[in-house]
C-alpha cells in the first residue's frame, strides 16, 4: 500500500459525497438566505419602529418647545404690563418729578414722530458735531 | 381478557379522537367565522376601537397693540377632566381639589357625584396649577382624574382695555365680546383633521397617525391702541371716578389726521383673567355703546356751521341776556357774563343763550345737515360690534323752535363718546372727518398684511376749522375749560354738562349730570384729540365748584391724559406764547 493510494471503499464514499453536494448546497444557501432575509426584515422593522419612536419623541420635544415659546411670550408681555411696572417703581421709591422740564436741543428739527424719529434726529446732530 | 381490554382501549381512543375532532371542528368553525363569515365586521370593529378621527384645533391669533405688544394671546394650557363613575369619594376629592383649582367646593362636589363618564373639573389651567393639582391627585391616590391639553386665552396686561379687547368663550374659545368678537373669523383660523391609531391605554401608536387636513392658524390682529396711553387714560379716569363718586366714565384718545384710536377707556372695567369676579355690566364698551346728550360740547357744530355758511364771523356780537325763552321753554346760562358777547366769547363762556341765537340765524335745515355731516346719528366706526347709532332725529321731525334751541346746546340729540371725539377730530384735521378706527392691520399666517383705509369726507373748510380751534383755545385760556390747560403744550377744547334724563319720570334731573370735556392738543398743530366723559360725578372742589360740571371734573382728566400722551408720542413741547 503506497502512501498516495486511496482505498477503494473510500473512493466509493468520496464519489457519493461528490454526487450529494449539488443538492445540499443550494438548499443550505436558500435556508441561509431566508434566515438572513428573515432577520433583515425583523431588524428593519425594529429599526423602523425605533425611528418612529425617535420621531415621536422629537415631535413631543417640538410641541414642548413651542409651548415654552408661547409661555415665555406671555411672560414677556406680563412683565411689560404698565400696571406691574408702576407698582414695582412705587415699591422702589421712584416718583414722577414735580416739574417736568423740556430740554430743547438746538439743531434738531421739529419732530412729530415717536422716540425712533427723535433718536434719528439726535443721531444726525451727533454726526454733524466735530 | 385481551379482547375486552382492546375494546375498552379502542373506545377510549375513539372517544378521545371524537373529542379532538369536535374540538378542532369547533375551532375550525370559529376560525371560519372569524376569518371568513364575520371577518369584515370584526375587522371594522377592531379598526374602530383603534382608529380615532380627531380635530386639530387651530391656534387662535394674537392681538397686538400698535407697538407689537401682546394684548391677548393663546398659550397651551391644560384641562383637568374626570370620570365621575370612578371617583370613590366625590366630597373628599372636591375638598382636596377645589382650593388648588380655585373652584367652588359645593359645585365641584355635585359635579363629581354623578354616574356620568366625563366631566370637566377645570379648564384653562396654567402650569403651576397643573403641577399642584397633579401632586394632590397623586398623594391622595384619587382615581378617575386626568389632564388633557386645552388652549388658554390670556390677557397679559390684565384688565387694561378689557372692554375693548373683549373676551372669548371658555369652552370653545370663540370671541364673544369686543375685538375678540368683531375679528373672531380672522382670529379663529380653521381647524384640521387627523386619523390616529391608539393602543388600549389611549396612547398614539407611532407611525400610525395620518393627517387628513392641516389646521390653519388664525391671523394676528394689530390694533391702533397705544398701551402706555391706554394705561394713563385708564388710571386718570379711574382716579377721577373714585374722587367724584361717579358711576362710571369713558375716554377716547385719537389721532385726528389718521382716525387711529390710541386709547379707549370704559369704566368700570374687568379683568379677563379673573372670570370669577366678572360683572356682566362691566363687559360692555361704554365708549361706543352708551349714548348721552353731549350738552355744550355740541355747540361747536352750530357755531362751525354758522361760520362756514357765512352767517356769522368770530367777531359778530350778540345780545346775551342771562336767559332766553323759546316757546314757553326758558334756557339759562351758568354764571355771569357780559350782556353783549362776540361769537368767540359765546364759545369761551359756553353761553346757551348766545348759541341758541346763532342757531336761529343758521336755520334748522342747515344745522341738521352739518350735524349729519359730522357723523351723528350713525355708527362712527365699523370696528366695534354693537356700536350705538346715537340719536339724531331728521329735521322734519323736530318739534319746532324748542327742539332747535335744544339741539344747538346739545340736548335732544344722543351721541356716544366716540362720535363726539370724531367731531372734534374733524376740527383738528382741517375740517375733514376721518372714520375713527382701531384696526391697524390683519397679519395672515403667510405674512400677508391686510389694511383698510378709513372713510373720509370734508365737512367744513380748513379756514373755518382753524377759526374754531382758536375759539377752543379761548375756552381753555379765558373760559370754562381752564382746568384743562397744561404747561408744556397749548390745548383747546370745550366743556359740557348735560342733565341726566330720567326715563321713569320723564324729566331731567336737577342734581345728576353727565360731565364732558373734549379737546385738541397741541391746538396749533394737532396731534391728538381726547374726549372724557364722567357719569354722575358728585362733590365739590376746594373753591366750592361743583364737580358735576365738565369743566371741574372732566377737564383735569383730559389734561392729565393729554400731557402723558403727547410725551409718549414724542411731540415736541410748544413754543406758543400762550402755552
Amino acid at each position: 500500500m503506497t502512501s498516495g493510494a486511496i482505498p477503494r471503499s473510500a473512493a466509493r464514499h468520496a464519489g457519493r459525497r461528490t454526487k450529494a453536494r449539488p443538492v445540499v448546497r443550494p438548499l443550505l444557501i436558500f435556508i441561509l438566505a431566508v434566515t438572513i432575509a428573515f432577520f433583515a426584515v425583523i431588524y428593519s422593522r425594529i429599526s423602523l419602529d425605533r425611528t418612529a419612536f425617535d420621531l415621536q419623541l422629537l415631535d413631543r420635544e417640538i410641541a414642548a418647545q413651542e409651548e415654552r415659546h408661547w409661555d415665555l411670550r406671555a411672560e414677556h408681555a406680563r412683565l411689560q404690563a404698565p400696571d406691574r411696572i408702576t407698582q414695582r417703581a412705587a415699591e422702589l421709591g421712584l416718583v414722577y418729578p414735580d416739574d417736568r422740564q423740556a430740554i430743547e436741543v438746538r439743531g434738531v428739527e421739529s419732530v412729530v414722530g415717536g422716540p425712533e424719529d427723535r433718536w434719528m434726529g439726535l443721531r444726525a446732530l451727533f454726526v454733524e458735531q466735530p | 381478557m385481551s379482547r375486552t381490554s382492546f375494546r375498552f382501549g379502542d373506545l377510549r381512543v375513539v372517544a378521545l379522537g371524537l373529542v379532538f375532532i369536535l374540538a378542532w371542528a369547533g375551532i375550525g368553525y370559529r376560525l371560519f367565522q372569524v376569518q371568513g363569515a364575520d371577518a369584515a365586521v370584526l375587522a371594522q370593529r377592531g379598526f374602530d376601537q383603534r382608529i380615532r378621527h380627531e380635530t386639530i384645533e387651530a391656534k387662535r391669533g394674537t392681538i397686538f397693540d400698535r407697538d407689537g405688544v401682546e394684548l391677548a394671546l393663546t398659550i397651551y394650557g391644560k384641562a383637568l377632566i374626570a370620570d365621575p363613575s370612578l371617583v370613590d369619594d366625590p366630597t373628599e376629592a372636591a375638598a382636596l381639589l377645589a382650593p388648588v383649582l380655585g373652584a367652588d367646593y359645593v359645585e365641584l362636589a355635585q359635579r363629581l357625584d354623578s354616574e356620568e363618564r366625563f366631566t370637566y373639573v377645570a379648564r384653562g389651567l396654567e402650569n403651576d396649577v397643573v403641577e399642584r393639582a397633579a401632586e394632590v391627585i397623586e398623594e391622595a391616590d384619587l382615581i378617575g382624574f386626568s389632564f388633557e391639553e386645552a388652549p388658554l386665552r390670556i390677557y397679559p396686561s390684565g384688565g387694561l382695555a378689557a372692554p375693548v379687547i373683549g373676551l372669548t368663550r371658555f369652552d370653545d374659545g370663540a370671541g364673544i365680546e369686543g375685538i375678540e368678537s368683531v375679528m373672531d373669523t380672522e382670529l379663529a383660523g380653521r381647524p384640521g383633521k387627523r386619523v390616529v391609531e391608539r393602543d388600549q391605554a389611549g396612547r398614539a401608536i407611532p407611525q400610525a397617525e395620518f393627517l387628513l387636513e392641516a389646521s390653519t392658524p388664525g391671523s394676528d390682529v394689530v390694533l391702533t391702541l397705544d398701551r402706555e396711553i391706554q394705561y394713563v387714560a385708564e388710571r386718570s379716569l379711574q382716579a377721577a371716578i373714585e374722587s367724584t363718586g361717579a358711576l362710571g366714565g369713558t375716554a377716547v384718545v385719537m389721532d385726528p389726521e389718521t382716525g387711529e384710536i390710541l386709547a379707549m377707556v370704559s369704566l368700570p372695567g374687568f379683568d379677563g383673567m379673573d372670570r370669577a369676579t366678572l360683572d356682566p355690566s362691566a363687559i360692555r364698551n361704554r365708549a361706543v355703546s352708551d349714548v348721552y346728550e353731549p350738552g355744550s360740547t355740541l355747540k361747536v357744530v352750530a357755531v362751525a356751521a354758522a361760520l362756514e355758511e357765512g352767517v356769522v364771523r368770530p367777531s359778530t356780537p350778540f345780545e346775551t341776556p342771562h336767559e332766553i325763552e323759546v316757546v314757553g321753554e326758558t334756557y339759562t346760562d351758568h354764571g355771569s357774563h357780559p350782556s353783549i358777547m362776540t361769537v368767540t366769547e359765546i364759545v369761551a363762556q359756553s353761553s346757551n343763550v348766545g348759541t341758541i341765537k346763532i342757531q336761529k340765524q343758521l336755520g334748522d335745515e342747515t344745522h341738521y345737515r352739518y350735524l349729519d355731516d359730522f357723523g351723528l346719528g350713525r355708527p362712527a366706526s365699523i370696528d366695534f360690534r354693537g356700536e350705538a347709532t346715537g340719536r339724531l332725529d331728521h329735521v322734519s321731525e323736530w318739534c319746532g323752535p324748542a327742539c332747535s334751541a335744544s339741539a344747538a346746546i346739545g340736548y335732544g340729540i344722543g351721541t356716544t363718546t366716540l362720535q363726539m371725539a370724531a367731531v372734534y377730530a374733524t376740527l383738528a384735521n382741517d375740517g375733514e372727518w376721518v372714520e375713527p378706527h382701531m384696526l391697524e392691520e390683519i397679519v395672515a399666517p403667510n405674512g400677508e398684511r391686510i389694511t383698510t383705509e378709513p372713510r373720509r369726507r370734508q365737512v367744513i373748510s380748513a379756514e373755518t376749522a382753524e377759526t374754531m380751534r382758536s375759539m377752543l383755545r379761548g375756552v381753555v385760556t379765558e373760559g370754562t375749560g381752564f382746568r384743562a390747560d397744561i404747561d408744556e403744550f397749548p390745548v383747546g377744547g370745550k366743556t359740557g354738562t348735560s342733565d341726566k334724563f330720567d326715563v321713569e319720570t320723564g324729566e331731567y334731573s336737577e342734581t345728576e349730570t353727565i360731565a364732558w370735556f373734549i379737546g385738541i392738543a397741541p391746538i396749533d398743530d394737532p396731534a391728538i384729540v381726547a374726549a372724557v366723559v364722567l357719569d354722575t360725578p358728585t362733590g365739590r372742589l376746594s373753591d366750592d365748584t361743583e364737580l358735576k360740571f365738565g369743566g371741574a371734573s372732566a377737564a383735569p382728566v383730559f389734561a392729565e391724559i393729554v400731557e402723558a400722551a403727547l410725551h409718549q408720542l414724542g411731540v415736541s413741547p410748544a413754543h406758543d406764547d400762550d402755552a
